[in-house]
This record gives structure tokens, sequence and C-alpha cells, in this order.
């Protein structure tokens, strides 16, 4: 796509032993990776808010949870079905993890391995949480301001572990077509990236919501 | 890194710079889908300035509105949608856009010597979010345009017309493109600076862009998720800002204005930096403390997450918290002023070359420090009480945003009109039009600070007649204000019909953009050239290697010609 026509300073492009496309590639790959971590930082802020958002309505009122329709307390959510849940994505955060580091490697069979175990503990997080949901008896997302919070909170989660699941598919499907190379793989870094992140924010909620 | 010159060696990052992407032939992608900052920043101008036309013709309508007590033209539930899209508008399609998206796209990767920004594509993408979130504000009209001020604090809000609904996307989108354009440019310049150009010998506008790039993206996250969760409990009935449901309107506030107050910044930084390019340029001196104005924009930026709540004085706040808020705010006096005091240095002593834009970035500096005063007997909390939701906060923010944001954009316009189009205005009616705007302005907005103190509520349809006079007085103003607008529409059609050639640098400026011709090529250098110095130093050779010279581009005053451009 890139078209040199400029001689640049007629200097040497760096000190290795690589050739012009490599630092290219290189400094393309820098670039994205620089764009791509300013944007989970901008993402860390919409998480944020609605954290913000969860911890000013509960300090609003006297009792957290609030009243529900028949006036007594609404029920805590069920921690130990969360923990074990969050344990399956933590558990798709080693695997991606693995996935990485074998596909550095240039293991293919591994990577594919890892690959598939951390897409099918995504999924298997998102059924937790369909269950988690349905069984929820916390007056359901626009019953009150816990309901509010919660779902939308952990809604917008499962939305990105749902987009995330989608990423790391489509990037299997691009490493099948030759897209990665050894060297050259940096759809992989961000998916990877993108995936730790998603764990990170769920230990925030799961801390605010089952623990608090 | 290899070594350039004595003194100057590459960033890392040089191969990427000297990239050229082939130019597009199709007219389609050369005007339409370009992904040419430069276009993409031209885009951005006259998308804006269209919206700016539907605004300013809003502006008009509630002034004349006014010319009576009891509101002469409108009902009063349309004046109030008139005035909160008159708002939502300027704000957030006239005044972001242009300043960051218009001005940061056309001149900043020209400024660092890049030939583009660090991704085109996504600079595509968020150009054309703007346009199409314009017109999903606009046809709010259709349904029910919004009724509770740009702000829309709920409960109001939660009650509002159907439109409102649209005013959530458009502003929801509208921040995603913002996000987009953010990230770009810290991106950009961070990675793609010419080699030699280090962080203290980058032009001013550049430093005002990279301060404002965060803000950009992080506080436009923090509206975002206020937006939808307004968006929402409006459509499912979900409680977050109710209070007969345990939700909270304060809350609303809190992250309106953690968003809204850096915004104010995003939208003045950009402007600080136009001013900073133009007075040492029209003054043919240095700037005066030129890392002083650098950092003391950067002080702003990180100064401006922590003094949300002087717009909460009276919603009821603990009082404890409130003193740090005041105290910050007027904490941000300092780098503004250091600012001021620099530009006024940098004047000083200067051979005033009193053109277009040397007189708005003049009057800039005059009608800037009016509102920043009056932004301090705001932020003094006792003050803030009695002028709370008055004229006086009007007349304040229009000061600082008609008085800062656009008389810097429009003298920014004025100095990069020759770049963008390789043809001079007309001069005189250049001068006539800044002083047609400039006491079209001061006249319109003066009496409102009398209105407010005497104690004017905003957001009024109707009156007491006491307060008719001066109402009077701001709307025959505000028509000579807009006589200036329109001539400053002709003034550009006449430039580009018959305006003569500007050639590449008809200020004798000395930032790299103008050391390319007039409209800018494509690739906007044939050779990255490699910077030595910061580019104020008038008097002293241009400090740029490797440059090819551009025809008729001479380090001189624009009346006198002098030194020539050395070529190396």
């Amino acid at each position: 796509m890139a078209v040199s026509v400029a001689p640049g300073h007629g200097i040497a492009h760096g000190d290795d032993d690589h050739g012009h496309d490599d630092i290219i590639y290189r400094e393309t790959r820098d670039m994205r990776l620089m764009g791509f971590v300013l944007f989970l930082g901008a993402d860390v802020v919409l998480f944020s808010s609605y954290i913000f958002a969860y911890i000013y309505l509960r300090n609003s009122i006297p009792a957290w949870p609030p009243p529900g329709p028949d006036g007594h307390a609404l029920p805590r959510l069920d921690t130990a079905f969360a923990a074990f849940n969050s344990i399956v994505l933590f558990g798709s955060g080693v695997t991606m993890h693995w996935a990485l580091e074998h596909w550095k490697h240039a293991n293919r069979g591994r990577f594919n391995l890892f690959m598939f175990l951390t897409i099918l503990l995504g999924i298997g997080f998102l059924g937790g949480q369909a269950y988690e949901y349905a069984h929820a008896a916390i007056g359901g997302w626009s019953g009150n301001t816990f309901g509010a919070s919660f779902f939308t909170l952990t809604g917008m989660h499962g939305l990105h572990v749902a987009v995330g699941v989608g990423f790391l598919i489509a990037l299997w499907i691009q490493t099948t077509r030759g897209v990665y190379t050894k060297d050259r793989f940096f759809g992989l870094t961000a998916g990877t990236l993108y995936w730790h992140f998603v764990d990170v924010i769920w230990v925030g909620l799961f801390f605010l919501f089952y623990l608090w | 890194m290899a070594t350039v010159a004595p003194g100057v060696t590459t960033g890392p990052y040089h191969a990427v710079l000297d990239h050229i992407h082939p130019e597009p032939t199709s007219f389609i992608r050369k005007y339409i889908f370009s992904i040419d900052a430069k276009v993409i920043g031209i885009q951005y101008m006259i998308t804006g300035a269209i919206f700016f036309a539907i605004s300013g013709f809003m502006a008009e309508l509630i002034r004349t509105q006014l010319l009576s007590p009891d509101g002469a033209i409108v009902s009063p539930a349309t004046y109030n949608s008139i005035y909160s899209m008159h708002g939502s508008s300027m704000v957030w399609f006239v005044v972001i856009p242009l300043l960051t998206g218009a001005f940061g796209n056309f001149v900043m990767p020209m400024q660092i010597g890049a030939r583009d920004v660090a991704f085109p594509w996504l600079n595509l993408v968020a150009f054309w979010i703007f346009p199409v979130a314009g017109v999903i504000l606009f046809s709010s009209f259709l349904i029910g345009a919004p009724d509770a001020g740009w702000t829309e604090y709920p409960p109001i809000s939660l009650q509002g017309p159907p439109g409102t609904n649209l005013w959530c996307i458009a502003v929801f989108l509208i921040g995603i493109s913002s996000t987009m354009t953010g990230i770009n440019f810290l991106v950009t310049i961070f990675k793609m600076r010419a080699p030699g150009m280090t962080f203290t010998r980058m032009p001013l506008f550049v430093w005002a862009q990279f301060a404002t790039a965060p803000l950009s993206f992080i506080a436009t996250t923090a509206l975002g998720a206020a937006l939808a969760a307004l968006f929402i409990e409006r459509v499912f009935g979900v409680p977050f800002y109710d209070p007969k449901r345990g939700g909270s309107p304060v809350l609303w506030q809190h992250m309106f204005w953690f968003y809204s107050h850096p915004a104010v910044y995003i939208m003045i930084i950009p402007g600080f930096g136009i001013i900073s390019e133009v007075l040492p340029t029209f003054a043919r001196k240095p700037i005066f403390g030129y890392k002083m104005i650098a950092f003391s924009s950067v002080a702003i930026a990180l100064l401006s997450f922590s003094v949300w709540a002087h717009h909460m004085f009276t919603s009821g706040m603990a009082p404890w918290l409130q003193l740090p808020f005041m105290i910050i705010t007027m904490v941000i006096a300092i780098p503004t002023g250091i600012k001021i005091f620099s530009w006024m240095a940098t004047l000083w002593g200067g051979a005033i070359n009193w053109k277009t834009p040397a007189l708005y970035a003049t009057g800039f500096l005059i009608t800037f420090t009016y509102g920043g005063l009056t932004g301090f007997f705001l932020a003094a909390i006792p003050a803030d009480y009695h002028e709370h939701g008055t004229y006086f906060v009007v007349a304040h923010f229009h000061y600082v945003l008609y008085g800062g944001s656009i008389m810097s954009l429009f003298a920014g316009l004025y100095y990069w009109w020759p770049k963008m189009t390789g043809r001079m205005y007309n001069e005189k009616l250049g001068q006539l039009q800044f002083w047609l705007t400039f006491i079209g302005f001061n006249a319109t907005f003066t009496p409102m600070h009398w209105l407010g103190l005497m104690g004017m509520p905003r957001r009024v349809a109707t009156y007491d007649p006491q307060f008719k006079f001066w109402n009077q007085f701001a709307t025959y103003s505000s028509y000579v204000m807009a006589a200036g607008a329109i001539l400053f529409i002709y003034i550009l059609i006449d430039s580009l019909r018959r305006g003569k050639k500007a050639g590449p640098n008809p200020w004798g400026a000395r930032t790299l953009e103008w050391m390319v011709s007039s409209p800018a090529p494509y690739y906007n250098f044939k050779k990255i050239p490699a910077v030595l110095a910061a580019p104020y130093d008038f008097g002293n050779p241009l400090p740029y290697l490797g440059l090819e010279a551009a025809p008729g581009a001479t380090e001189a005053t624009p009346t006198h010609s002098s030194h020539p451009v050395p070529t190396h």
C-alpha cells in the first residue's frame, strides 16, 4: 500500500540488519500499540464513570441493598457462583497468555489449543452471566438503582467480553490465512491486551458487587 | 537513531515519516473520503461553518425574542428548544470540531514535519461521524427538540420531548469522533515529529493540541457514560437520575461536568495555540516565555479535571467540598495568567504589523482576559450564590467562548487561509469585519453582566420590563455581530474568486507549514526536514535543514525583504 517515493535524508534507517520493510512494520506497530493502549485508557474512564455512579447512588440512600417493591431489602447477589464464574474468566486470561507465547515460539498446535480454550472459557463466562441474570432477584434492570447499576455495569462488561470473543475468533481466522507471522503479530498482541483488560475490569466489578 | 546534522539525531520513527501514500486520483477519494489530514481539516472547517451559521441564526432568534419583555416572536417552549440547541451545537458541533478537528488536522501534521496523522483512516471515520451526528442533532427539531438547555439537567431532561433522545445519540457520536481524534493526535505528536524536533522545539500550536488531546479522549468518555445512562433512563426507564426512584439528578451534574469542565479547555487551549502562533509572527519578535506557555497548557489540562464541581455550588454539595473546588478553580488563573502576560510581553516593543489575524489575536487578549476575570467572580462561592443561573453566567461564558474560542478561530482562519487556499483575502474588509465583530460582541455581552447582577435569570423567554433597555441594546448590538459574520462569508468568497496569489509564506512566519507551497502539496514535504531549534527566533536564519526551498519563501517581514532562506 505504502509506496516510498522519498529518499529520506539519504541516511541509513536504523542500525540493525533488518530491511526497510521491517523498520516500517516496527514503527507502525509501535504507533498502533500506543493508540490501542490509549483506547483502552478511554475505556477505563467509561467503566470508571459507571463505577462512580454506582458508588454515588449507593451512598445517597441510607441502606444498601435498597428495599424492593415489598419493602424488604433486596437479597445480596450470589457471591459463590460469581466467584466460580470469575475463575472461568481469569482462567481464559491465562490460556490467552499461553496462546500468545506459543505463537511467538511458532508452536501452532499449542497456539490453536489455547486459542480454542480461551474462546470456550469466554463463552462459558457469558453463559454464567446469563444464568446469573436469570436468577438475580434484585428487581431487574429498571426496578431500582441497584439493578440499574448492576445490570448496566456487568452488562457493559459482558458486552466487552462478547466483543472480545468475536475479536479472538476473527484473529484466529486471520492466523489460518497467514496474516501473522512469528515476528509480525500485532493483532494478536492487541487481542491479548484487550482480553487482559476485560479481566482486570472484572476484578473491580467483582469487588464492587459481590464483596462490598 | 542516526545523526542527520551536528546536534540533530533522527527519532525512531523516521522510516514511517518518509513514506508517501500515492495521491488519489478520483474525485471521491480526493475530496470526499480523503485520508489526507489537510483535506479532512478543511472538511471539518466547512461542516463546522455550516453548523456555525445555523447556531448563529438561532442566537439571533434568541436575541430577537428578547427585544420585548413579553417575548416577541416564538412561544416559550420553542424558545427553550432554540437556546438548548444553540448551546449544544456551538459547543459540540462548532467550537470543538473547528479547534481540534479542523485546525488540528490542517496545521498540526505540517507543523511537526509529518506527511499525515498517525492513523489516517481513523481520521477519515472520525470526520464522517461529525456531519452525521450533526444531522441527527438538528433533525430533533422534527420531533420536538430538547428543551432543558445544553446541559440537559434531569429531571427536566427526563420529561423532555422525544428529540432529547436524538440529542443523546448525536452528542454521544460526536464524543466518539472526538475520542478518535484525541488518540490520533496524541500518537501523531508523540511518534511522528520530524528529526530534531524535540518537545521543546515544537510550535506552540502543537503543544496546545498535545495538551488538548488527552482531554478529548479521557473526559469525553465520561460524558458518553452519562449520556448513555440518560438515554437508557429515558427509553427503558432504568433509574439513574430520577429522584423519585432512588436516582440522583446531582449524579448527572457530576458526570456531565466532569466532562464539560475539561471540555471548556478543549475549547480554549487550541485557541491559545493559535494566538501563540499569530502574535510572534505579527509582532516580528520571538515568543516571550516559550516553555512557560507550553507547560502552562499542560498544567491547565491537568487542573481542569479537578474543578468540575464549581458549576454545582448551588446544587446541594457538602460545604467542605466546595472550598477545594473554589481554590483549585482560582489556581487555574495562574497558568492562564502566565500565558496572558507572556503574550503581552511578546507584543511589547514589537513592530506590530496590524493585519487582521493580529487584530483578532489582540482582541482575544482583551475579551478573553475579561471573561477570565468574571470567571473568578463565579468561582468565589458567595458571589456565585448570587450570580448562578443569571445572565452574568451567560455573559461570562460568551466572553470566554466567543471572545476567546471564536476570536481565536477567526484569527486562525485569517492566518492560515492563504495556506489553505493559496489566496489572500481583502485586508481592508478583513479589518472592517474584525471591528464589526469586536464592537458588536462587546456591546452585546457587556450589558449582560449588569443584567445578571440585577437579577435577570437566564433561559427565560419573557422578562421583567425593568431589564428592557439593556436587552434591546444587546439585541441591536448582536445584529452588528451578525453583519460581521455575513461580511466574513463575503470576504471568503471574494478571496476565492478574486484574491491575489498568496505565495508560500505571506506573513513571513517561521513554522514548517509556511515552508511549503500554498496550498500545500499532498505529501506536505518533498523531504522531511530536520529541525535545529524552536521556530520563533525572528531575525535569525530558519532552523531547518534539508528543506526543498519553497519558491519565494523568505525570512522577511511582509513589507521588507531581508534574509533569503538558507538552502542547505
